[in-house]
């Protein structure tokens, strides 16, 4: 009897080293003592291959899910062990709108249904992301936690893992070069593209259509407070949004040039970079991509112009003298309109008109 | 039937109404009752003249009255086209000035862009063409004679002091107008001035990409600024001031048609330009018949 209290002592004590992140207690143990929580637990999918079943119990613990039971969210398992394997799991189960436990949802994650992923997983692409592929499965953290793969420093990264072509052209962009330097104000994937809302640009309702390009950037590119601690001009959408080229957008002609015909996109560069297409010198080739006969003239002048802001150089200058033309000469045809009514009815109602 | 001159009326209507008084009253009329005779015969009086006038004015109808010529067809139909194709920019350009506004998104969402686009080439065109036309007007003889009318003198100058204090009541003496007073002048020689910042800012932009290839781009920049705030100094001068004087002030509200017929009654070219009719009296002594000329014809009524 007393060597089996001591055997069970060491089993206990072997138990809790090697599984010390639940207790006996915890309704969760059930799934874990047994299966889930043993590291070398898994199927075999495929003979010869294998999927692990592990669940890292610790990373859950971390998690946003910390609260959740394991069936919560695996509602199928009525039984434990259960003897059919379990359905895939769903977000939307508890991330609608308008649900009562509390999920919060923040983006609308529904609309990921609609979403270029989404249509793809529907489609069944193999590569097709879904909720797990950027949130993780068990490790659920909130974009706050520098450890999330949603973190904003992390997202390039996220997404990168299948975009990975376009991932190195973000590297090197401004963008990209400023969240390495832990500027977390940058723009990342997310910024433009949206997290769940994710629409091919020739979709209306894409933050990258023609017509939505603009207000996309101007997010970050408005925003007076960033772009003066950046160093960045701030008034460069608002410019472009009266220029000719932001007119024939806003009514409809896609083909005119936004934000991205000449700034590029995943690859964005600061003028001062010979690499990049609003570089003096690559100018004439940029406008050239619409407009036939530009040459380096096109490089002559101001960008972005306001032409009420000073900064607009010469064409400032114009405005204003057209601005003083115009309020001067209708002074002066209004007073003397004002004369001549006034000297009408004067001798109108005077005594007689002669 | 012969009328009477006011003055033996008012004669008769004191008798009238004095031996009308009398008879209501019982005693010699005093200073209060002649008071009052008064202002009977003065209320009798403006009513009757008031009648005659009327009567006059049914008696001469409006097709017999006097006119002139003013415009030859020609003048009539370049204002014609001029005043078609800047309606036209007018309408296709402001809102493109003005495209933050509602109506701007409502008149693109009817029309399209690329109409307005179209439509604001056509009015320009018309524009442009009108421009030239008149250069060539202006080598003909009455395009010449015209001209030279239309030049500015120190005269304009004078007319323009001396109107500003007729109006304002410190001279008593209307400024004597001759074929075209200076505010005529004054929406001629803008018009130049217009035609040449339009049309030189508007070839630039209409042709960008062939522009682009000769000047900096600031040049179009400055094209594109000098094109939107002249279109609205412009539009402001034709609607307020031009429409004013033209057509909105009271002597010919709501509108005149000299420009569109050509004709200017007798009373309105005598008032308007006086010299001019002095001249034209001058050297055409007055036709017996209805003469159908080119230039300054009357219409006499019989």
């Amino acid at each position: 009897m007393k060597r089996l209290i001591v055997l069970l002592g060491i089993m206990g004590s072997l138990i809790v080293s090697s599984w010390p992140s639940f207790s006996q207690r915890d309704p969760n143990a059930r799934c874990l003592l047994e299966c889930h929580g043993k590291p070398d637990f898994k199927r075999e999918v495929v003979p010869g291959q294998f999927k692990s079943l592990y669940v890292d119990y610790e990373q859950l613990k971390v998690s946003v899910h910390k609260e959740k039971l394991c069936v919560d969210c695996h509602t199928d398992v009525t039984a434990i062990p259960h003897q059919r394997r379990p359905e895939q799991i769903h977000c939307l189960q508890c991330h609608y709108q308008g649900n009562v436990v509390g999920a919060p949802v923040r983006e609308r994650p529904e609309k990921y249904k609609e979403s270029v992923h989404g249509k793809a997983f529907e489609r069944g692409d193999p590569n097709a992301p879904d909720c797990k592929s950027c949130h993780t499965v068990h490790a659920v953290r909130p974009p706050t936690d520098p450890l999330s793969p949603v973190y904003k420093a992390n997202i390039p990264k996220t997404c990168g893992g299948c975009h990975i072509e376009i991932y190195t052209e973000y590297v090197e962009s401004v963008h990209g070069q400023a969240l390495r330097n832990n500027v977390l104000e940058s723009a990342v994937c997310s910024d433009c593209h949206r997290e769940h809302d994710l629409f091919p640009p020739d979709d209306p309702r894409s933050s990258l259509h023609p017509q939505n390009v603009a207000n996309t950037c101007a997010r970050c590119h408005s925003d007076v407070k960033i772009m003066e601690r950046r160093g960045v001009p701030v008034k460069q959408v608002e410019a472009f949004k009266k220029s000719f080229h932001g007119i024939a957008i806003e009514f409809g002609i896609l083909k005119s040039a936004n934000c991205t015909s000449c700034h590029g996109y995943h690859k964005i560069l600061s003028s001062r970079d010979p690499r990049s297409p609003i570089h003096p010198l690559n100018l004439a080739q940029t406008c050239g991509q619409c407009h036939p006969n530009a040459s380096d003239n096109v490089a002559r002048g101001r960008f972005h112009i306001i032409p009420s802001d000073p900064e607009a150089g010469i064409v400032f200058w114009v405005s204003q003298f057209f601005k003083w033309l115009t309020i001067s000469v209708l002074i002066g045809l209004f007073l003397h309109i004002a004369i001549d009514l006034y000297g009408r009815f004067r001798r109108a109602g005077g005594t007689s008109h002669e | 039937m012969s009328e009477e001159r006011p003055e033996g009326l008012e004669e008769r209507l004191t008798h009238e109404i004095a031996s009308e008084f009398q008879a209501e009253l019982d005693h010699p009329l005093d200073e209060a009752d002649w008071a009052r005779i008064k202002q009977e015969v003065k209320a009798r009086l403006r009513a009757e003249l008031a009648r005659r006038k009327a009567e006059a004015e049914r008696a001469t109808p409006k097709e017999a009255e006097e006119y002139f010529v003013r415009f030859s067809l020609n003048v009539r139909a370049q204002h014609f086209v001029l005043a078609v194709g800047v309606l036209l920019l007018i309408f296709t350009g402001l809102p493109i000035k003005f495209h933050e506004s509602v109506w701007a998104k409502y008149f693109f969402h009817v029309i399209s862009l690329e109409l307005s686009r179209l439509l604001h080439r056509v009015g320009a065109s018309l524009l442009i063409g009108v421009g030239i036309w008149h250069m060539l007007y202006l080598l003909t003889t009455e395009g010449r004679r015209e001209f030279r009318e239309l030049l500015p003198r120190p005269k304009d100058l004078f007319d323009f002091l001396q109107n500003i204090k007729y109006l304002l009541g410190l001279s008593h003496e209307r400024p004597k107008f001759g074929r075209f007073s200076y505010i005529e002048k004054f929406d001629y020689w803008a018009v130049y001035w217009g035609m040449v910042i339009m049309i030189g800012s508007g070839l630039l932009l209409w042709f960008h990409n062939l522009a682009l290839g000769l000047f900096p781009k600031y040049v179009l920049d400055i094209a594109r600024e000098a094109h939107s705030d002249e279109a609205l100094l412009a539009t402001l001068a034709i609607v307020i001031w031009h429409w004013y004087n033209a057509h909105f002030n009271p002597s010919v509200f709501p509108m005149s048609t000299t420009i569109f017929t050509g004709k200017i009654s007798k009373k309105r070219m005598m008032e308007e330009h006086p010299l001019e009719y002095e001249q034209v009296m001058a050297s055409s002594p007055p036709a017996p018949l209805p003469a159908e000329g080119e230039e300054k014809a009357e219409a006499e009524q019989p």
